[in-house]
C-alpha cells in the first residue's frame, strides 16, 4: 500500500540580498495510511516550513528552491502543476491552525464558512444540504446546539468552540492528510486536550493521516504513533512514540524531553542552546510492525 | 441595524449631522419643488429685481441678475451632490481593486502600483486637478474627470494598508490551505473586513468633494455658468464684499452646512463600525 505522504531528501532555501540560506537540510518522513505522526521540533526548527512544502504553498513563492521529492498518494508533488496541487487543498489535504479563532473570517457567520468548505468538496451542494451536513458534522465534534453555532460570528463563539468547529471543517471533505500545525497551542490547557481527545476520535474514525506538528512533547506522547524530532531542519530522531519515549537515543531528544516542566518541580534545568551533540547523526528507531 | 441607528440618533452631534444630511438631501431631490423660482437656475434675467437684500420672496436675496440666491443654492446641491456620488461610484472601485491587489498579490505588482499611487498623492490635489482642467475643457464631465483621479489614490492606501496586515491573519492562510485562489481571497475574505474604513471614509468624502469641486468653480474651472454651483456663485460675490454679503454668504453657508453634515455622519460611522470590528 502506497503512504499517504512520503518524503525524500526535503531542503529548501531561502534567497536572499547576502546569497541562500539552507532551513531544511534533506529530511526523510513517511506517513503511513491513517497512521498519525508527530513532528516534533523548537521554534525555528523548520516544521511548520514542511508543512506548507507539502500543502504546496511555499513552492509558489519566489526566492524560494526546494529540493527532493514529496510523494503524496504515490503523486509526486513536484510533477503537478500550480492549478493540480491548488484542487488538493481543501479536498484531499487540509489543515488546522494554533489559533481557532484568527484562522475564521470575522465577518462572516459560521455558517456560511462552513458552507464554503463544503462546496470544495462538493460544488453543486444545496444551502440546505450545507446546513444538514454541517449540523451531523459538528454533532460529531460534541456541538449539540448546531443552529446556534451555524448562526454566530466567530468572535461570538469561545477558543474551543472555534477550535471544534475548525476540527470539523477540516475534516469535512474526509481528506486523506490532516496537517495539524501546533493545533490549540492558542487555548488553554484544559480546552487543549479536550479538543485534541476530540480530534483523536475523529480521524480514527475516519482513518485520516494526520502530520502533527508540535514543540509539547506531553501532547505527542498522548496524539501520535510515531515521531519525528527534527533540529536545525535536520530529522535527528525517529520512530514509535513508545521507542522514543523510552529510550531517547539522540542528545537533543534528551534535552527536548528534560526541557518539559514537571509537576513535581524541580525547576527547568540548564541546557545548551547549541552544542556538538545536537549535530550528531540521526538515530533511527526500528519501525514498528506494520 | 438597529444598533447603528441608536447610536447615530442618540449622540446629539451625529444627531445634527444627521439632520443636515437629510436636509440637504431632500432639498436635492425636490429642488424644483421647493424653489420659489425654479427657472433660475438656468439663463434668466431679471433686472427690475437685481441685487437685492434678504426680503420676501427671496429670502436670501437675488444675485446681480435678478436670480433668487435660495433657489439657484438648492439646485446647486443637486448638482454638487451628483458629482460627489460619481466621483465616489467611480474613485472607490477603482481604488479598492489597486490596494486589494498590491496589498495582497505584493512583489512587483506591489512595487508599480503603490509607486503609482504616490506619484498622484504627491501633487496637491487642487493643483493636479486644476491642471487636468487646464489641460482639458472646464466642462461639468472634465470637472468629475480630474476629482475622480485625485481621489482614487487615498482609497487605494486605506485598503493597502488594511490588506497588507489582514493578509497575515489566519483566515487568510486558512483559505490559501482549502484551496482558495487569489480572487476569492482578495474579494470574499479581506474586502468584507476593508468595509467599515471604506464607508466611513466615503461618507466623509462625499463633504470634501463638495469642498473642491466649489473650489475648482470658485477658481472658474469647474461648473460654468449658467449651471448654478456653490464655489462659482461665491466668488462671484466676494467682489461685492461687504455691500452685497447675501451673495456670498449664503451660498457659502451652504457648503458648510453639506460639509460639516457629512463629517459630522462619517465620524459618527467610523465609530460605530470600528466599535463592531
Amino acid at each position: 500500500m502506497t503512504d499517504t505522504l512520503n518524503i525524500r531528501d526535503l531542503t529548501l532555501d531561502f534567497k536572499g540580498h547576502s546569497g541562500t540560506a539552507r532551513v531544511l537540510h534533506g529530511i526523510s518522513l513517511r506517513i503511513g495510511r491513517g497512521e498519525r505522526v508527530a513532528l516534533v521540533g523548537e521554534s525555528g526548527s523548520g516544521k511548520s516550513v514542511t508543512a506548507r512544502i507539502v500543502l504546496g504553498l511555499l513552492q509558489e513563492l519566489r526566492g524560494v528552491r526546494v529540493g527532493g521529492t514529496v510523494e503524496f498518494d504515490g503523486r509526486d508533488l513536484a510533477s503537478l502543476t500550480r492549478r493540480q496541487r491548488a484542487a488538493l487543498r481543501g479536498t484531499a489535504m487540509s489543515m488546522i491552525f494554533q489559533d481557532p479563532t484568527s484562522s475564521l473570517n470575522p465577518v462572516y457567520p459560521i455558517g456560511t464558512q462552513f458552507t464554503e468548505v463544503l462546496r470544495r468538496g462538493e460544488p453543486g451542494i444545496s444551502e440546505r444540504d450545507a446546513a444538514l451536513r454541517a449540523a451531523t458534522l459538528l454533532n460529531d465534534v460534541s456541538i449539540r446546539d448546531s443552529g446556534r453555532v451555524l448562526g454566530s460570528y466567530p468572535f461570538q463563539l469561545s477558543g474551543g468552540m472555534n477550535q471544534r468547529v475548525m476540527i470539523a471543517m477540516a475534516l469535512a471533505n474526509e481528506p486523506a492528510l490532516l496537517i495539524a500545525d501546533e493545533p490549540g497551542t492558542a487555548l488553554d490547557v484544559t480546552v487543549q486536550a479536550q479538543t485534541l481527545g476530540l480530534m483523536r476520535d475523529m480521524v480514527a474514525a475516519h482513518q485520516t493521516s494526520v502530520l502533527f506538528i508540535s514543540h509539547n512533547l506531553g501532547v505527542v506522547r498522548e496524539f501520535a504513533d510515531r515521531i519525528y524530532v527534527i533540529y536545525k531542519g535536520r530529522i535527528v530522531e525517529s520512530g514509535t512514540t513508545r521507542a522514543v519515549f523510552d529510550a531517547p537515543g539522540h542528545a537533543y531528544t534528551r534535552a527536548l524531553m528534560a526541557a518539559v516542566p514537571r509537576l513535581t518541580g524541580g525547576g527547568i534545568p540548564e541546557i545548551d542552546d547549541a552544542s556538538a551533540d545536537f549535530l550528531a547523526p540521526a538515530v533511527l528507531h526500528a519501525e514498528a510492525a506494520p | 441595524m438597529k444598533r447603528t441607528l441608536f447610536i447615530l440618533l442618540s449622540n446629539p452631534l451625529s444627531l445634527l449631522g444627521v439632520i443636515l444630511v437629510a436636509l440637504v438631501v431632500l432639498c436635492a431631490i425636490f429642488a424644483n419643488v421647493i424653489a420659489p423660482f425654479p427657472s433660475h437656475a438656468g439663463a434668466v434675467v431679471d433686472f427690475v429685481n437685481f441685487n437685492k437684500p434678504p426680503q420676501w420672496p427671496s429670502i436670501m436675496g437675488t444675485d446681480l441678475v435678478g436670480r433668487d440666491i435660495f433657489s439657484r443654492i438648492l439646485f446647486a446641491y443637486r448638482i454638487s451632490l451628483v458629482l460627489g456620488v460619481v466621483v465616489l461610484s467611480i474613485a472607490v472601485p477603482v481604488g479598492v481593486v489597486i490596494g486589494l491587489a498590491a496589498g495582497y498579490l505584493g512583489g512587483w505588482i506591489e512595487y508599480c502600483l503603490m509607486r503609482l499611487t504616490d506619484v498622484f498623492l504627491s501633487v496637491p490635489p487642487l493643483v493636479l486637478a486644476m491642471s487636468i482642467m487646464g489641460v482639458l475643457e472646464p466642462t461639468l464631465l472634465n470637472g468629475m474627470l480630474a476629482v475622480t483621479a485625485m481621489w482614487w489614490p487615498w482609497y487605494t492606501r486605506v485598503v493597502y494598508n488594511i490588506t497588507r496586515s489582514e493578509r497575515e491573519e489566519g483566515y487568510v492562510l486558512a483559505a490559501e490551505v482549502i484551496g482558495a485562489g487569489p480572487a476569492h481571497v482578495m474579494f470574499r475574505e479581506i474586502l468584507p473586513n476593508c468595509v467599515p474604513a471604506i464607508v466611513t471614509k466615503m461618507t466623509l468624502d462625499l463633504g470634501f468633494v463638495i469642498l473642491i469641486v466649489s473650489s475648482l468653480s470658485f477658481l472658474g474651472l469647474g461648473v460654468q455658468p449658467p449651471t448654478p454651483d456653490l464655489g462659482s456663485m461665491v466668488a462671484e460675490g466676494a467682489r461685492y464684499l461687504p455691500d452685497s454679503w447675501w451673495l456670498t454668504v449664503f451660498p457659502a453657508l451652504a457648503i458648510l452646512v453639506a460639509v460639516f453634515g457629512f463629517n459630522l455622519v462619517g465620524d459618527a460611522l467610523r465609530e460605530i463600525l470600528g466599535a463592531e470590528q
